[in-house]
């Protein structure tokens, strides 16, 4: 009664209702009478919904046409794309003047550029990285679809935000190629390994000193026509309210949740009220008190165009929701990390810049991306208050003379656009959480 | 002999602390205090002043005193009575804060039914049932808001029959009819003897709950189960409808009758408010889906098992084990919902239903200029409803919290 | 290590009776072959401990048997009964086989009380003051009877797995079937644990055990079988399996944990 198999039992393969693509229909599908009939009558509905829109969207919509006429002329029943095709432009540049689009382009690509180093794991100084972009590549994109005069701060700003990309660029290529930092590369390239930190220190700083006054000077030549914000429109007008609104709602999310945890009650109530008060009124409204209290806000004289007024709202209004999403972050750290850091010494705020926040914002990071999906779909309310953002140049497509009527088909490609942009970064915002959840460092 | 002596003992003294001024954490904490109030207030003062003064020189008005300053213009659809002329500031306000109710009262019933049943079909064992409710989930929650409120307008007022070709909802008795210009309803106009219909509907209400208590007891006593549920139903509505019957069905209707170019009498609904409710309803029904999925899932999977291995069948299972665990977990997100629900009927001002802020905040705001007092009513308002829902929720909240060491 | 060894092996009182048996059963997860050919009889009064590596099925296989997991090929016939796809059968067998789980599982929003006057009252439809009774009958068995009115999250992990044991004895089940029950005890809570099935196997109980508590099978087992994936590898009575292990697998097993 001692040993029953001797010898291991070798693996079968699975019989057919496990593996087998019939197996699975069944067990999912067809386990039963009335889940037969369920699935049979859910293949109906799917059925007439993806005809419908089959037939409604391609197979008898127009395509070319120079007007809604045409289209008709073409198919009684079919979309007419024509009329979304004709505003392309618009729907993407707003009325951005025609030869000028290629600053919108190169301004996204520099960002795509810029960006890129924080996926590759062999570039050192991410933080960095980031904190140039959000520092510097506002001025220097401001600039680039703005154009116009530049003044001297803003000049600086410009030099500074060419020698940074530069610098994460020479960065980028050092750490691929020799897997170093760009600082360590330089001072091995001039042979001052042996130096002290001082004297490296100080190479470097001349170093960035000569690629400042270059790029200074490079600049100054530079000179692109002035495009009044009045013409910025479309998904590039969404774009840069969402993408200035969250760049923005960040720092000042976090100097509210700071606020509303501080053990100072002035500091705690005053903090905690303006979250509140935000957070429970809708954004619509927070748009309507910006275009009619702010121009009162203002000392006599002093203007601020409505696309300012915009987003400033939009930026109070998402720092109060960041807050709340950073306060989340704050709270999910153990209180251990407060109790290891004080014992070394840290204070208040060495605490939190060294050791809390930078752990606190990894783990934010997906619920960040939440927030610019979020604030990327508020964001078509600027339309109501007159601001041509995509929204806005899609209900115009049926004002305009040769698609008067046209509601629908634009309404659809917006709602298309919408959804590939915002379930595909929510897709990845869960790959980011399964990534950082797992512990694994960039 | 001599005892020794023992040494005095030491008279220890308490060291003291120096006083830094600078480092005392109580001033410091105080003079942050006052920078952030000093700050604050200097701001607040600035804004203030800036404001009063450009008030006065655009010559606005300013005071409470527009409350009873009668309002020029007329809403297009108002619970209340109103004579355009004569209704004042005040009027529209509270006509517009009805109106915000009243859709989202409406959407959060509508959502929330819809959602659970969405979030149930999510959990569903058929792959494909589970499949489309995802889809219908992700697709709803993408699209912005506002997009889905002006496509479903769009699509009401382009796919609605003319008034003269209306389509009849009641099957041919014409008593619900829907055209591009609205929904018509027939209102009931209840006869003399229909309390009593309404007393048998309470009585049966009340009969059920004491049957189901009795049914309780017995169980306590004998452990035998009685069958409530259905005889409760049954009772509700067979009972006073033969009451109803009994007493000559004395219910009259207001019905819509095609007068000229229009349709008289009964209860209309505008078009806006109906595609404002049906996109309220599905975009938050999408969301509710998620909430309660989430929180079936949260409840661990050996809590079903354990249920399951005592015997207990897969339906007292869920209402006995699983969704008294889940619901803590779907009630928070619920309700906050809820109140984004009431927030997201303000998109109204899209498509001119008349809401509070379409009503009060826009139009008011264009005509009498009142700014700073209509922005804040308004906003006060929604931080009103807001406090009230946060503090049921945290009622609820304390409720629920499991017993723990 | 738990000191029960000191009570000496139990009397058993095997009947002729079968309790379970289980032909040629075999199990997939999908593609992977997780029980293979298993083949077991089980006997009223019987006491059975399974061990083995993790991964090895021994888990999936007492999960089979009061159908919280399904089986492909082969037969399980429990009290007679054959698990197929009658749910009538499933309900049954379910209310004569009582789990005990590594995690406890006990309702958090329920009393300990209330736990364990669920079943009773809802399946056997017994009356309350009855359910009362058998709970607090079996509450002093496991010797917390104080706890009734507690909740589960105030009880530690020992209690709570006593609780556990309490509520599957409520339902007079015929067999007891114990998944790692102290794998998720803290050292000293093991004992009390161990104690009561100890006791519980002394009145006659048919019970099979997940565990790696090799005292606990020296002192109660009649039979102690290793399994390793997916197979029975070996099956012998305690002084033979644990004093003259007779294949590798089980030997390389033993010289690891013992």
């Amino acid at each position: 009664m001692a040993i029953i198999k001797a010898k291991k039992t070798p693996d079968r393969s699975a019989p057919a209702s496990e593996t087998s693509v019939l197996g699975w229909l069944q067990k999912n599908l067809f386990s039963s009478a009335f889940n037969t009939a369920l699935t049979l009558f859910t293949l109906y509905i799917i059925y007439l919904t993806i005809s419908g829109v089959y037939v409604w969207g391609l197979a008898d919509a127009t395509f070319v046409a120079e007007n809604r006429r045409e289209c008709y002329d073409n198919s009684l029943t079919g979309a007419c794309w024509a009329g979304v095709i004709d505003w392309l432009d618009n729907i993407f540049y707003g009325r951005y003047p025609r030869e000028e689009i290629w600053r919108i382009n190169f301004g996204g690509l520099l960002l795509a550029l810029w960006m890129a180093p924080l996926w590759i794991s062999r570039v050192k100084g991410k933080v960095l990285v980031g904190a140039t972009v959000v520092v510097f590549y506002p001025f220097l994109a401001g600039y680039l679809f703005a154009g116009g005069d530049k003044g001297f701060f803003m000049q600086f700003m410009i030099s500074g935000a060419i020698v940074a990309f530069a610098i994460n660029m020479a960065n980028t290529i050092t750490g691929l190629t020799k897997n170093l930092g760009l600082n360590a590369f330089l001072i091995q390239s001039l042979g001052q390994t042996k130096a002290t930190d001082k004297t490296q220190r100080n190479i470097l700083l001349l170093l960035a000193a000569f690629a400042f006054g270059a790029a200074y000077l490079w600049q100054m030549s530079w000179s692109f026509e002035g495009v009044t914000w009045t013409k910025w429109g479309g998904l590039f007008l969404t774009l840069v309210i969402s993408g200035i609104g969250i760049a923005s709602a960040l720092p000042g999310g976090i100097i509210l949740a700071l606020g509303r945890r501080s053990k100072l009650p002035i500091v705690r109530v005053l903090s905690t009220g303006f979250i509140e008060v935000f957070r429970s009124v809708p954004l619509i409204t927070v748009l309507f008190m910006a275009t009619t209290m702010f121009p009162l806000f203002m000392p006599e004289g002093f203007v601020l165009n409505k696309l300012v007024q915009v987003i400033i709202a939009v930026i109070l209004f998402n720092a109060c929701y960041m807050a709340e999403t950073v306060r989340a972050g704050l709270q999910a750290i153990p209180k251990g990390q407060f109790e290891g850091a004080h014992t070394i010494g840290l204070g208040y705020w060495g605490t939190m810049g060294l050791i809390i926040m930078p752990q606190a914002l990894k783990h934010m990071i997906p619920n960040i991306v939440g927030s610019f999906i979020g604030l990327l779909k508020d964001t078509t309310l600027v339309s109501i208050i007159g601001l041509f953002d995509i929204l806005g140049m899609l209900r115009s497509i049926s004002k305009d003379v040769p698609w008067l009527g046209l509601h629908k088909e634009p309404l659809v490609f917006g709602a298309v656009l919408f959804f590939l942009l915002c379930f595909s970064m929510s897709k990845y915002s869960r790959h980011l959480e399964v990534k950082l959840s797992a512990g694994r460092k960039h | 002999m001599s005892k020794e002596a023992k040494p005095k003992a030491e008279i220890r003294v308490r060291p003291k602390e120096e006083f830094n001024f600078f480092q005392d954490q109580r001033v410091r904490s105080a003079l942050y205090q006052l920078l952030t109030a000093g700050i604050v207030g200097w701001l607040a003062w600035y804004l203030i002043s800036n404001t009063a003064h450009n008030l006065e020189v655009r010559g606005m008005n300013t005071g409470f005193g527009f409350w009873n300053v009668s309002a020029g213009f007329d809403a297009d659809f108002k619970l209340v009575d109103y004579t355009p002329g004569i209704g004042t500031y005040g009027d529209i306000l509270w006509i517009g804060a009805l109106n915000t109710l009243l859709i989202s009262f409406l959407a959060i019933v509508l959502s929330t039914i819809l959602g659970f049943f969405v979030g149930v079909l999510r959990l569903s064992s058929n792959w494909l049932v589970a499949k489309v409710a995802l889809a219908f989930v992700e697709v709803f929650r993408n699209v912005p808001l506002l997009i889905q409120i002006v496509f479903w307008y769009i699509g009401v007022f382009s796919l609605l029959p003319v008034v003269k070709k209306s389509l009849d909802l009641s099957l041919g008795a014409e008593r619900v009819v829907l055209n591009n210009r609205g929904l018509y309803m027939s209102t009931p106009i209840p006869g003399d003897l229909f309390w009593m219909t309404l007393a048998t509907l309470l009585a049966a209400v009340i009969g059920a709950l004491i049957f189901r208590h009795r049914a309780h007891k017995v169980q306590d006593k004998s452990g035998k189960q009685i069958k409530t549920l259905l005889p409760s139903i049954a009772a509700i509505i067979l009972l006073p409808l033969i009451v109803f019957l009994a007493t000559g069905m004395p219910l009259e209707w207001d019905v819509p009758v095609l007068t000229g170019f229009n349709y008289v009498g009964g209860t209309s609904l505008p078009p806006a408010f109906l595609a404002l409710l049906v996109s309220l309803s599905i975009y938050h029904a999408a969301h509710i889906a998620e909430s309660v999925r989430a929180g079936i899932l949260s409840v661990k999977k050996g809590q079903s098992e354990a249920a399951l291995s005592i015997g207990l069948k897969p339906g007292r299972v869920m209402s006995m084990v699983v969704i008294p665990q889940a619901m803590p977990a779907i009630v928070p997100p619920l309700i906050s919902n809820w109140m984004n629900t009431v927030k997201n009927s303000s998109l109204a001002v899209a498509i001119g239903y008349s809401d509070i802020v379409s009503l009060f905040m826009q139009t008011s705001l264009n005509q009498a200029g009142y700014a700073v007092e209509m922005v804040g009513m308004t906003m006060a308002f929604y931080m009103f409803i807001s406090l009230t829902i946060s503090f049921f929720l945290n009622i609820y909240n304390k409720r629920v919290q499991l017993v723990e060491r | 290590m738990s000191d029960t060894q000191t009570k000496g092996q139990l009397a058993s009182a095997i009947s002729t009776e079968v309790m379970i048996e289980i032909n040629q059963m075999n199990k997939w997860y999908g593609a992977f072959h997780v029980l293979k050919d298993i083949n077991l009889t089980v006997h009223k009064g019987e006491r059975i401990v399974i061990c083995g590596p993790s991964g090895s099925g021994k888990s999936t296989l007492i999960r089979c048997i009061n159908a919280l997991e399904e089986h492909q090929e082969g037969e399980i016939i429990v009290d007679g009964i054959l698990l197929g796809k009658n749910l009538k059968n499933l309900d049954h067998i379910r209310t004569e086989v009582g789990m005990v789980f590594q995690n406890f599982n006990l309702f958090p929003h329920l009393t300990i009380l209330e736990n364990l006057t669920m079943g009773p009252i809802w399946v056997r439809k017994k009356n309350k003051a009855d359910a009362i009774e058998t709970a607090m009958t079996y509450l002093e068995r496991v010797k917390i009877p104080e706890q009734a009115d507690k909740y589960p999250g105030q009880l530690s992990g020992g209690q709570q797995q006593r609780v556990a044991i309490a509520r599957s004895l409520c339902m007079n089940p015929k067999i007891m079937l114990f998944d790692e029950p102290t794998s998720a005890l803290d050292p000293e809570m093991i004992k009390e644990v161990l104690d009561v099935m100890v006791d519980l196997a002394d009145t006659g109980m048919t019970m099979i055990v997940v565990t790696h508590e090799m005292g606990f099978a020296k002192t109660i087992a009649d039979e102690v079988i290793f399994m390793d994936e997916g197979d029975i590898v070996e099956r012998n009575n305690p002084d033979a399996f644990f004093g003259n292990p007779e294949h590798e697998r089980t030997q390389k097993f033993l010289s690891q944990i013992l």
